[in-house]
């Protein structure tokens, strides 16, 4: 066991009064639990030392962080500073609802097997459980901003409620100074009828170490679209599990990664059909650049009973130089026989039919290819339905691209 | 060298693509201000023409020359070629999603006229461009901010590519089959966009299988194309003679080149 993690059981252990049956279950796991290593299938490209090797604290103060302003939006702000709570909305639009308070559906949604999940169980402090009610349509946007400062260490959780017929728009929005450490875990319960707009902004780089969530189990007719849009960093790691527990729900995911430098990023998709007639679809598309290390696990199961589901997946990468990795793994594990099911991974270079239709236009041949590879990624942010975060991360994202094709 | 009159020259052109020869000796000149229709049964290698002459990848030139204003265009990179004046409006355009159709028309106007040494347009001027161009060609100007060629029709498809025509200016136009696939009113509409491109300064070399685009763009020329030359060459009438006949009186012997799309 890693003494990092002997540390978090530790703290774990100093603070469990008050803790429901299920964080203290949690906290058994976690004595039991073997710390990962490049045998442990789920961790096999991405090495914890960043995790091992963090001098990230427990802050007892922290500093007035405030989360980045997207223009055209006003978000209804749920601001974690360091792992603590700072701010709630002062007013909610009605059938809203935030609470502190122990939820019966935390960690019934996230699955036991992620071990950082489990060390979010016992060290998120603030526990934050959003709810809408019955057939409230919330048209504002609720973000929940997870801000580190310099050096810090904290860890964060949401649980959202949507009751039958609601509809809320989230955005995770994860903003880290240097050498901080984090994980951060939502679960999503999407009541019968109910729609999420869901984004998760992983944008911090360099020498933040964030591994986290977001899980989401979906009603009958339940509808979710979600954009999960990363940089990598010292450690970049995000799971999320889709599990289908009402008929002829839909999940859309749409993710993107771009990596520069010696960045990591991992993400680990999981989809369970458990009941028919659910639609899945992935489009997870990411470039790498220099020394990078992209990793992406999609697995789709459908279960036995799973009759005429239907589910795609799509991973697309671009490599920017023979030193960048890109490890992708699509599994696809059916039992039903009456189901579509289709995936697909590439790692390619750029599409030469396209490069050669912009050169026939006079366009130089470097600048075709940049413009198609920021193309391919873009095509998924075209398809983000707040067009507003479009039009936001957009410009951050061709930043990055082009400071990639300098080097 | 060719004559100082003369826009684009082909001479004695072999050309291949997988190793089987396509193109066995095309003559062909085209001087400023002139219209050639390029007709000819499938295979004979007419789509082949635009490709080797905008540089496109596989398709290998084994002899022969071609300038365009006295130039070796056969030398040139692809985007050299679009810039010295080549324009090819594609038979089966590529759909791009991601990059706009603004973005990209911006930067291939704007590479064109920096290779020209002309100065930049301001995005306010391209954008008032493009619109009138839009309208020209009756594509809604919503068009513009959509993916390149992203989910649009055949027809739609078509005249994006007489819009980029018509903002690019080009010298020598070559439209490959644009007519295929397109019914009589999207025809028009393409053909209008062409003609009102002509000028005594810019040429077109139209190739089609059916004579019926011809009734709306009048060539002066009309060559037909058969295993990979050309074996015939005539006024606009030989395209009537040629609608009237079909291709079967070319087939003396049966040509296994049906590599081309």
């Amino acid at each position: 066991m890693s003494e990092w993690l002997q540390q978090a059981i530790a703290r774990a252990d100093s603070i469990q009064d008050g803790f429901e049956d299920q964080r203290a279950a949690s906290l058994a796991l976690l004595k039991d639990i073997k710390w990962p290593t490049r045998k442990t299938e789920a961790w096999k490209y991405t090495p914890l030392r960043a995790v091992e090797r963090s001098a990230a604290i427990f802050k007892e103060e922290s500093p007035e962080l405030d989360p980045v302003a997207v223009e055209g939006l006003e978000f209804l702000e749920l601001t974690f500073v360091d792992g603590q709570l700072v701010s709630l909305p002062e007013e909610l639009p009605e059938g809203l609802s935030i609470e502190m308070q122990e939820s019966s559906l935390f960690g019934t949604i996230k699955p036991e097997r992620h071990i950082f999940g489990l060390v979010n169980d016992v060290l998120a402090a603030d526990v934050a459980v959003v709810t809408v009610a019955e057939g409230v349509v919330v048209e504002q946007m609720l973000r929940i901003n997870n801000l580190l400062s310099n050096g810090a260490q904290g860890h964060i959780r949401v649980v959202v409620d949507l009751k039958a017929g609601s509809s809320l728009k989230v955005v995770e929005n994860a903003e880290g100074q240097g050498a901080s450490l984090t994980t951060a875990f939502t679960e999503y319960q999407i009541g019968v009828e109910a729609n999420l707009e869901h984004y998760r902004f992983a944008l911090q780089s360099g020498d933040n170490v964030a591994v986290g969530g977001s899980h989401f189990k979906l009603f009958e007719n339940a509808v979710m679209n979600s954009s999960i849009i990363g940089f990598g960093s010292d450690l970049q790691r995000i799971d999320t599990d889709i599990i289908y527990a009402g008929e002829k729900a839909n999940a859309k995911l749409n993710a993107i990664y771009l990596l520069d430098g010696k960045e990591l990023f991992d993400l680990h998709a999981n989809v369970e059909h458990a009941v028919p007639n659910c639609t899945t679809e992935e489009n997870i598309r990411g470039i790498a650049g220099d020394n990078s290390r992209a990793v992406f696990n999609g697995r789709i199961h459908i279960h036995r009973d799973a009759q005429k589901t239907l589910a795609e997946l799509n991973n697309r990468n671009l490599l920017m130089s023979n030193k960048a990795e890109i490890n992708t793994k699509p599994e696809l594990e059916i039992y039903a026989d009456d189901v579509r099911c289709a995936h697909g991974a590439t790692i390619a270079q750029i599409d030469k039919q396209a490069l050669y239709y912009l050169q026939t236009r006079g366009v130089s041949r470097s600048q075709a290819q940049l413009m198609l590879s920021f193309g391919f990624i873009n095509e998924l942010i075209d398809q983000m339905p707040t067009v507003e975060l479009a039009e936001w991360v957009r410009p951050i994202i061709r930043d990055r691209f082009a400071q990639m094709e300098v080097k | 060298m060719s004559n100082e009159n003369t826009l684009l020259s082909i001479k004695d052109l072999h050309a291949s693509v997988e190793e089987k020869n396509i193109l066995k000796g095309l003559n062909l000149d085209i001087k400023p201000g002139e219209v050639h229709a390029i007709m000819g049964p499938n295979g004979a290698g007419k789509s082949t023409t635009g490709y080797v002459l905008s540089g496109r990848d596989g398709y290998e030139v084994d002899s022969g020359s071609v300038t365009l204003d006295g130039e070796d265009l056969l030398e040139m990179e692809v985007e050299d070629r679009a810039r010295a004046g080549l324009f090819l409006a594609f038979q089966y355009p590529v759909e791009i999603p991601g990059v706009s159709n603004l973005e990209f028309l911006k930067v291939a106007v704007d590479s064109q006229r920096e290779a020209r040494g002309e100065e930049a347009l301001t995005s306010a001027e391209f954008l008032k461009m493009a619109k009138e161009a839009c309208k020209q060609v009756n594509l809604p100007v919503s068009f513009l901010k959509r993916g390149v060629n992203e989910g649009f029709s055949g027809g739609e498809k078509k005249r994006n590519e007489i819009m980029q025509m018509m903002l690019l200016q080009p010298k020598l136009c070559i439209l490959d089959e644009t007519d295929s696939g397109l019914d009589i009113d999207a025809m028009q509409v393409v053909a209008n966009g062409v003609n009102s491109q002509r000028s005594p300064e810019r040429s077109f070399i139209v190739v089609t299988h059916y004579q019926r685009l011809l009734d709306y763009i009048k060539p002066d020329f009309v060559h037909v194309l058969a295993d990979g030359k050309i074996v015939k060459s005539g006024d606009a009438s030989l395209a009537k003679e040629l609608e009237e006949q079909g291709y079967a009186w070319l087939q003396t012997e049966p040509t296994e080149d049906e590599l081309e799309d």
